[in-house]
């Protein structure tokens, strides 16, 4: 009996656990479509989510759920996913190496103009040295052009409502100085 | 307490980002840590309480529990200092921002970095004994840096706040894990950067958050088993107060007071949402059982129309028995703040003179108005307020959507860097920003733990950035010397009986003034940003000084990850 127990215990430990590693890689296998199958998104405005803060990519999770970020796509997809579903996959995808996008860097005046549009926010001080992120705040450094200036212009319209702060930086900010800012983003 | 560009100095000196991404990349490794050995002896509490005449060791954070940052050594004097010399440089393994006060102990140093991890250092050879590499939950909330001020020591025990909101006692011997405390939910918005003051086995703690609409809060918990002993929300249930419209210096705020009571009446009082961390160091006053620390800004930063009332007790100095927690008394410089001008820069205790003459217990603090103010200790009341240590123009001009142009910019004045005080001299030695900003509104309602500023301060482009050091006499108000720099300076400065002042700046020098007369004598380039408060401490009959060289997220300086001691032959 007591041998018996100890069998059955361990098939169904065993069960569980390749029922949980199948679902982080079924739930994963569906971000695929879009987001790449090599970390490139398949779509220029859809961001790279390979490489990215964990802190970061949990949040977006959680702010498409609660629909504090609206997007009729990735809403219905974090629906279906718990905190702790969010917190692993946000782990997974942070572990995997950030994409290439082979983005030419932006010409030397365009730079130093975004250069001095960050200094006078100080985008640094929260992006980090070389906008490399860390924790919730994201990585920009190589994301994808498109993706960035259309995020850019829904925090300025407040399209993106998930964080005010970044809005009122992005207002604080001329469209000009951001499109420069966008170019040089995408090609650090 | 948000944080605020650089763009004319970037522009005039071509530091930054451009110049960053052509250098080699910062990067945070993800080292283990290492246990060791460290060979050290309790720390008592009667050693911490006469920490102010110890020159052997550095064992609090500001000094003392007074927090004059006034060193009693004297070996390094103003004859000698110019054969001041490199003893050792320890390479930490974080290059980001370094904020970190040197604690000596026995021998043994101790020095944290970004990302919340601790070196044990010999503090003779700068020889690593051991090393804790915090193992970072995912989720981290924080404004201006991962940055990390230091540790405490008390016992065997070395006391750490990190950067995902815990409260760690260590093994002062190993860097071993004695127990671990979460102080509140990173998700919502709060982060630990500063060290813990410990006193009779209470250690003091109190929060970042305020660009979150956290509730801030100061706490103590028990040194042997970090269990909470007591919490004080130093935003009140009832944080309306007297509906102020002047200044501490008497100038007028441009409050619109009926708006405010409106807004009152339709959505009651704000104080669940209202902000005010207390990220500095508390002074402890042991005659009177009593601390004394500044509170931080309102939340959201620049928009005032949905917290109506003065926001108690945000930008307000406050004192508090030590024993319960129980409020004592408070003072605030500026209700209703919409400027991010707040209290930052800790509080120092030094006998002051009152409006009589008078010699009385006082509380000092540095203001980012670039003010420093001079308290009575009984009751917290004003005495007196320095000159201003940088220019003022178009205060207190509401911001707009535009933005509006004031000075100084948000991050003062003195931002969060200690001062120090020579109490034989009366002057308290102060290091200053001066960055012309624009104050810009914006509303929005409260973003469930995302950053809530209000608005935005943005650096003027092409306006010219600067710094100073400043001695004050606060018993006169009087500026008795000022050294202009180039850059604005962000990080503290040390005095000793020695007769000098220590500080450095974010073009990487570090350098050695006459206290008296701010006269350079000694000066040292350290390859990166000297933007921490310097320590100093006596091994085998030798006196050295000691400074964290890492530059500054905040205000963007050069990286580096060096903890450089000097000594003489
Ligand atoms: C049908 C296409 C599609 C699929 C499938 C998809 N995404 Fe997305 N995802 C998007 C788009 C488009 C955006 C940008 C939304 C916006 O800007 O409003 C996005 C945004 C995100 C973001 C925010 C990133 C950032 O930089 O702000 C995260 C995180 C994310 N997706 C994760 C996932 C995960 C995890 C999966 C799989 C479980 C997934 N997505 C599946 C299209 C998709
Ligand atoms: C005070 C901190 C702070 C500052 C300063 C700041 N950011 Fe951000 N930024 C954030 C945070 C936090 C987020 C994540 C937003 C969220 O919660 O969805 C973010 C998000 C972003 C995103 C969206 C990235 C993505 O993958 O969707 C862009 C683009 C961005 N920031 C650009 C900038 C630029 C450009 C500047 C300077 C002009 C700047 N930020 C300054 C904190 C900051």
């Amino acid at each position: 009996m007591f041998g018996k127990l100890m069998m059955c215990g361990a098939a169904l430990f065993l069960i569980a656990s390749q029922a949980r590693a199948e679902t982080i890689a079924e739930k994963v296998a569906v971000c695929t479509g879009c987001h790449g199958e090599d970390g490139k998104p398949v779509d220029k405005t859809i961001p790279t989510i390979w490489g990215q803060q964990a802190g970061y990519l949990y949040i977006q999770l959680r702010d498409f759920k609660r629909g504090d970020r609206k997007s009729e796509i990735m809403q219905p997809i974090a629906t279906q996913f718990e905190r702790d579903d969010m917190l692993a996959i946000a782990e997974y995808f942070s572990q995997k190496p950030w994409p290439d996008l082979g983005q030419p860097r932006a010409p030397k005046d365009v730079a130093a103009k975004a250069v001095s549009a960050s200094a006078s926010v100080g985008c640094p001080a929260c992006h980090l040295d070389r906008f490399q992120g860390d924790g919730t705040v994201p990585r920009l450094a190589g994301m994808g052009r498109d993706y960035l200036a259309k995020t850019i212009a829904d925090f300025r319209t407040r399209a993106r409502g998930n964080n005010p702060g970044m809005s009122d930086l992005m207002l604080a900010t001329s469209p000009d100085d951001l499109a420069a800012l966008v170019e040089y983003l995408a090609g650090l | 307490m948000y944080v605020k560009g650089l763009a004319a100095f970037a522009a005039a000196v071509g530091v930054g980002l451009l110049s960053g991404a052509a250098i080699a990349q910062e990067v945070k490794q993800e080292k283990q840590s290492v246990l060791g050995n460290a060979n050290v002896s309790p720390v008592t509490q009667e050693q911490l309480n006469a920490a102010d005449k110890n020159s052997k060791d550095f064992l609090l954070t500001n000094g003392n529990y007074a927090q004059t940052r006034f060193y009693p050594g004297k070996q390094i004097g103003r004859d000698n200092v110019k054969n001041l010399h490199v003893a050792w440089i320890f390479q930490t393994d974080v290059k980001e921002s370094l904020e970190t006060s040197p604690i000596v102990v026995d021998g043994v140093m101790y020095v944290t970095t970004s990302f919340s991890h601790v070196y044990a250092l010999d503090a003779k050879t700068g020889q690593q004994l051991w090393h804790y590499a915090h193992k970072m939950g995912p989720i981290t909330v924080y404004c201006c840096g991962p940055n990390n001020r230091g540790i405490q020591v008390l016992g065997d025990r070395v006391y750490l706040a990190t950067l995902d909101s815990k409260l760690l006692a260590l093994n002062a011997k190993t860097g071993e894990v004695v127990w671990t405390t979460n102080i509140a939910d990173p998700e919502l918005g709060y982060s630990e950067t500063m060290a813990p003051t410990v006193v009779k086995d209470k250690v003091l703690i109190g929060t970042n958050g305020g660009e979150y609409g956290i509730r801030g809060f100061v706490r103590a918990y028990d040194a042997k088993t970090g269990k909470q002993l007591w919490n004080f929300n130093t935003i009140p249930e009832n944080s309306v107060g007297v509906w102020a419209t002047k200044d501490a210096t008497g100038r007028d705020m441009h409050r619109n007071i009926q708006a405010e009571k409106d807004m009152l009446a339709k959505i009651g009082d704000p104080y669940a949402k209202l902000g005010g961390g207390v990220w500095q160091n508390p002074s402890v006053d042991l005659a009177t059982n009593r601390i004394y620390f500044v509170v931080g800004n309102p939340s959201p930063d620049l928009d005032g129309s949905n917290r109506p009332g003065d926001n108690l007790y945000t930008n307000s100095l406050v004192s508090l028995d030590l024993d319960t927690g129980k409020y004592v008394c408070h003072f605030q410089y500026i209700a209703h703040d919409v400027w991010d001008l707040d209290a930052v820069s800790p509080t120092v205790l030094v006998n002051v003179k009152d409006k009589d003459g008078k010699r009385i217990p006082g509380v000092i603090h540095a203001g980012k108005t670039g003010h420093i103010y001079v308290h009575d200790r009984k009751d917290c009341s004003l005495i007196r307020f320095s000159e201003t240590m940088v220019p003022q123009e178009n205060m207190w001009v509401l911001p707009t959507k535009e933005g509006a142009r004031m000075l100084p910019g948000a991050n003062g004045g003195v931002e969060w860097s200690p001062i120090a005080t020579d109490p034989g001299q009366e002057l308290a030695y102060a290091i200053n920003l001066h960055q012309p900003m624009h104050y810009r509104v914006e509303s929005s309602p409260y973003p469930n733990g995302k950053l809530w500023l209000g608005g935005a301060f943005t650096a003027i482009p092409g306006e010219q950035q600067s710094g100073n050091i400043t001695a004050v006499n606060y018993n006169t108000g009087k500026i008795k010397w000022q050294v202009k720099t180039p850059e604005p300076m962000i990080g503290g400065i040390l005095a000793t009986a020695g007769g000098l002042v220590f500080t450095g700046e974010g073009n990487g020098k570090f350098a050695a003034y006459n206290s008296s007369t701010g006269k350079e004598l000694w000066s040292f380039r350290a390859g990166a940003g000297v933007n921490a408060p310097p320590s100093s401490y006596m091994i085998g009959g030798k006196q050295y000084v000691v400074v964290g060289a890492g530059g500054n997220t905040q205000v963007d300086f050069k990286r580096g990850n060096n903890i450089i001691a000097f000594t003489l032959d």
